[in-house]
């Protein structure tokens, strides 16, 4: 077995082109019934390829066998030998499934021997359906008159996909464009990309007339149901004939000059090896008089040894390290700010020329622009699109659907809104639960909602939207709803809340309830959800995200999860408050307003003091009793009303000091535990400065037991 | 440097070395005792504590400060002084008095105003994480062979925050066991 490193190295890379697979898979999952796009199919194909040949490079062989399988299946669809259909789609996506768990095992080095029947069984599967029908004798392309000579050169895919082109009765082009060597694959590129809304690059070849010698010429083979006029003007300097002999369906000029002409290549898509120099003794040919361009350049894709995608792996870690880097250059630039501005000011009693302080000031804000630009742009590196966890939780429901035997759609909607890395990886467990409980407990039998006169094709919902800031997510199901008394009753037997307190709470406050630990409305703990862990892990989950969730259900229309989260964790932007002489931290995403409170408009409801703000009463809690400070006696304080949708509460503070981009840190492992505090930051004067978890203390506030004591 | 002068200077590591910032940083220093090599003696840090002295291995010492801006932690166990900041580092500053039983109460420290002339922050490296504790002034880097400490005498006294005793030039350096000092 290859060492660790190694196998890590594999682990990575087989991740990364697992994640390309399934995305991929699920377009083509989204558009069944449709004709695939051939772009996408190949690239599926070639992802299970790279992934056999990666495989066997490390010695994973049962991984490598089935990638191997689902090649073979792949390459009879992309040939078009076997269709598209949904037992092909449902068995792709078994065997990504199944890559994925086995390449867990790989990672985690232990054996898979309970994967392997269904493994065999998926291969078994997957080798069924490579068995295609044969091609049809009697090539449609010999009709059309195309060149044998070019014909020769085609890989068995070009020739399918040329016969489809043909099956279409589109023209086919043949177009040459002449490039600089330095730049023509960034070329080459763009003119693929102009080209590809209207038709198909069939294949790319380099020409056999080739240009001088700073450049390189290609023959693309192009089939397009354009007008000639249509694609010449998307060409951009590149020359257009026709490939066939036959009359085109559209304006058709005769091939201009000699004939598309082509030496015979070797049908194998691996590059020959240049000539080393030691060759070149024995033979005449020295290596420059070899067209470098008609050997080495095929641009065919499965013969690129470079990595599939064009992105860089980063330890997170190291985005953290320049973060904090990022962070303290922002101290540095608010002291330089103020050593400026004092500079400026006349009469200040620093003896610096006036001029020289406005040149001070000029050059700090060209720095703070910079700053800004820096801190974006490595924000923006650590964002991805939720598509990721989406995806992978899409795959899970469609199995997860079939194995409940309950008819649901599944809708997602929002996976191109990007979240810090971080929050996107702790995303997925808490969703996958949401998700599984809607589906287990959320979504009724058919006969039941055929019942209540609702749609027996259930919905679940998985949507994202961004908000300034924030990111909301939204787990829906259209399915019974909440059962407020056995709610009440169980959080009664199970010692979360006493009769009394059950009956004094509202509506919202008992369906809360529910993300206390231990609490679960339904003893039959399923084979679907969670393994008796409750809703309280996902509202830990969320806490340590600064996420908060909110649930809203009514009984019979179904019930939503909402949940909030920051963009990143990285750099957040914080109102500085101060309480009996402390400065703390509150992260504004859970600021809802602010107001000013006087303390003999305050009234008391069971001796807890609550205040009005625009008819509403709130809880008005003093920050200075909660952390158990001297309070100073005042006869106003400011009040951070603080929350979600109705649920909130308003935190009495003395002084409101301003906002600031703070970047928390997590406080070291001895001090992890204490509640009402997310981690802390550093000021200007290099203070430490504590942030508030406001997700707990609200938690914490609004607890009954709070309500006891 | 090359590679293999890399590992030779490896090799010819003289510990010594490190103590040259301490020394720096802590200018109230008494002077360096001289050290008599039997066996390779282990180096100490010596600090005094309400009186009397105290030693930590050197090797869990990451560096000493003079006090800054200590911020309270609310909620936070009894000898947490409060939070500080090394160079973007959040870390908690432990009282080891009130473990040891020095002293009743930990002390309200927020600025260097509150605390003598010569207290410092010895900062230590934990696997449970770093952490600071307060001491009323360095004294310097003993060397002590560890064959000859002693196990801690019983007085009538519940000090399982002591490892041991250690005995030099008829001075005595009282050893912190880490773990129990800051729990």
């Amino acid at each position: 077995m290859a060492p660790p490193r190694a196998l890590e190295e594999f682990v990575t890379e087989a991740n990364e082109i697992l994640e390309t697979l399934s995305r991929e898979l699920f377009v083509l999952d989204q558009q069944r019934g449709k004709e695939p796009d051939p772009d996408r199919l190949n690239a599926v194909f070639r992802g299970a390829h790279s992934l056999k040949g990666l495989a066997a490079m490390f010695g994973v062989d049962r991984l490598s066998r089935l990638a191997h399988r689902a090649e073979d299946a792949l390459d009879a669809l992309r040939l078009g030998k076997v269709p598209l259909d949904d037992r092909m789609i449902d068995t792709l996506i078994e065997t990504l499934d199944m890559l994925q768990a086995m390449l867990a095992r790989v990672s985690a080095g232990t054996s898979a021997p309970d994967l392997e029947v269904g493994a065999d069984h998926l291969q078994d599967r997957l080798a069924e359906l490579a068995k295609g029908r044969s091609l049809p004798a009697g090539d449609l392309l010999e009709q059309v008159g195309i060149d044998p000579q070019i014909r020769a050169v085609f890989t068995e895919y070009e020739e399918h996909r040329l016969r489809e082109n043909v099956k279409k009765g589109v023209g086919l082009w043949k177009v040459r464009a002449v490039f600089g060597l330095d730049d023509f694959d960034t070329k080459l590129a763009a003119l693929n990309a102009r080209l590809k809304p209207l038709g198909e690059v069939v294949s790319t070849l380099p020409s056999s007339r080739p240009g001088d010698e700073a450049s390189i010429a290609f023959d693309l083979v192009f089939g397009s149901g354009q007008s000639k006029s249509a694609i010449e003007a998307a060409l951009d300097g590149a020359t257009l004939s026709t490939l066939t002999t036959r009359e085109g369906p559209v304006e058709v000029t005769p091939p201009p000059g000699p004939a598309l002409s082509l030496p015979p290549q070797p049908r194998s898509p691996v590059p020959r090896p240049a000539p080393r120099w030691d060759d070149v003794s024995g033979s005449g040919l020295t290596p420059l008089a070899e067209p470098t361009s008609t050997s080495g350049l095929r641009l065919s894709p499965e013969s690129s040894l470079r990595s599939l995608t064009q992105t860089v792996r980063v330890d997170i870690g190291r985005l953290d390290a320049l973060m904090n880097s990022i962070g303290e250059l922002l101290l540095i630039r608010s002291n330089i700010n103020r050593l400026a501005e004092s500079a400026r000011q006349v009469g200040s009693g620093v003896a610096l020329p006036k001029l020289w302080g406005q040149e001070l000031q000029r050059e700090a804000r060209a720095l703070e622009r910079k700053l800004d630009e820096l801190q974006k742009g490595v924000l923006d590196v650590r964002m991805v699109p939720l598509g990721q966890v989406f995806d992978k939780l899409t795959r899970l429901m469609r199995r997860l659907v079939r194995e409940s035997g309950k008819d649901v759609d599944f809708a997602v909607s929002g996976g191109d809104v990007e979240l810090d890395k971080l929050i996107v990886e702790e995303l997925s467990d808490p969703l996958m639960h949401l998700l599984r409980n809607a589906l287990d407990h959320g979504i009724e039998p058919p006969e039941v909602r055929r019942l209540h006169h609702k749609p027996s094709r259930g919905t679940i919902r998985l949507k994202a939207r961004e908000q300034g800031n924030q990111v909301q997510l939204e787990v829906g199901d259209d399915g019974g709803g909440m059962d407020e008394s056995r709610i009440r009753q169980v959080a009664v037997e199970r010692g979360v809340a006493t009769e009394e307190q059950t009956r004094e709470m509202d509506r919202r406050d008992l369906l809360n309830l529910v993300f206390l630990p231990g609490f679960s409305t339904r003893e039959d703990v399923s084979e679907l959800s969670g393994r008796g862990v409750g809703l309280d892990v996902v509202k830990t989950n969320l806490a340590r995200l600064s996420g908060l969730i909110d649930i809203d259900s009514r009984r019979g229309d179904g019930t939503t999860f909402t949940l909030t989260l920051p963009l990143t964790l990285a750099i957040i932007r914080a109102l500085m408050v101060s309480v009996s002489g402390r400065t703390y931290a509150v992260p504004l995403s859970a600021v809802m307003e602010i107001a000013s409170v006087r303390h003999a408009d305050l009234q008391t409801i069971e001796r807890r003091e609550v205040f009005e703000v625009r008819g509403q009463t709130l809880p008005f809690v003093r920050l200075a009793r909660v952390f158990r400070l001297p309070e100073v006696e005042r006869e106003r304080s400011f009040v951070v009303l603080v929350g979600l949708a109705q649920q909130r509460i308003g935190l009495a503070v003395d002084e409101l000091i301003g906002q600031e981009d703070i970047v928390t840190k997590p406080l070291s492992g001895r001090l992890r535990a204490i509640p009402g505090v997310s981690g802390a930051t550093e000021l200007g004067d290099r203070r430490a400065v504590l942030v508030l978890d406001i997700g707990a203390l609200m938690e914490e506030l609004s607890r009954p037991q709070a309500a006891a004591s | 440097m090359s590679r293999f002068a890399e590992l030779l200077d490896c090799f010819f590591y003289r510990p010594d070395e490190e103590v040259g910032p301490f020394l720096e940083l802590a200018p109230e220093v008494e002077g360096v005792p001289e050290s008599v090599v039997a066996e390779v003696p282990e180096e100490f840090l010596a600090f005094e504590l309400a009186g009397e002295t105290y030693a930590v291995p050197i090797a869990v010492v990451r560096e000493i400060q003079k006090v800054g801006d200590v911020t309270e932690v609310p909620r936070a166990a009894p000898n947490v002084i409060g939070l500080i900041n090394v160079r973007g580092e959040m870390l908690p500053l432990y009282d080891v008095k009130v473990r040891l039983e020095l002293a009743g109460q930990p002390p309200v420290v927020r600025t260097k105003k509150d605390v003598g002339r010569g207290a410092r922050v010895v900062l230590l490296r934990d696997p449970e994480g770093d952490a600071g504790i307060l001491v009323d002034r360095v004294q310097g880097v003993v060397k002590l062979a560890l064959s000859r400490l002693e196990s801690a005498p019983n007085l009538g006294l519940e000090r399982d925050a002591v490892a041991g005793i250690g005995r030099k030039d008829g001075r005595l350096f009282i050893l912190l066991d880490l773990e129990q000092a800051l729990s």
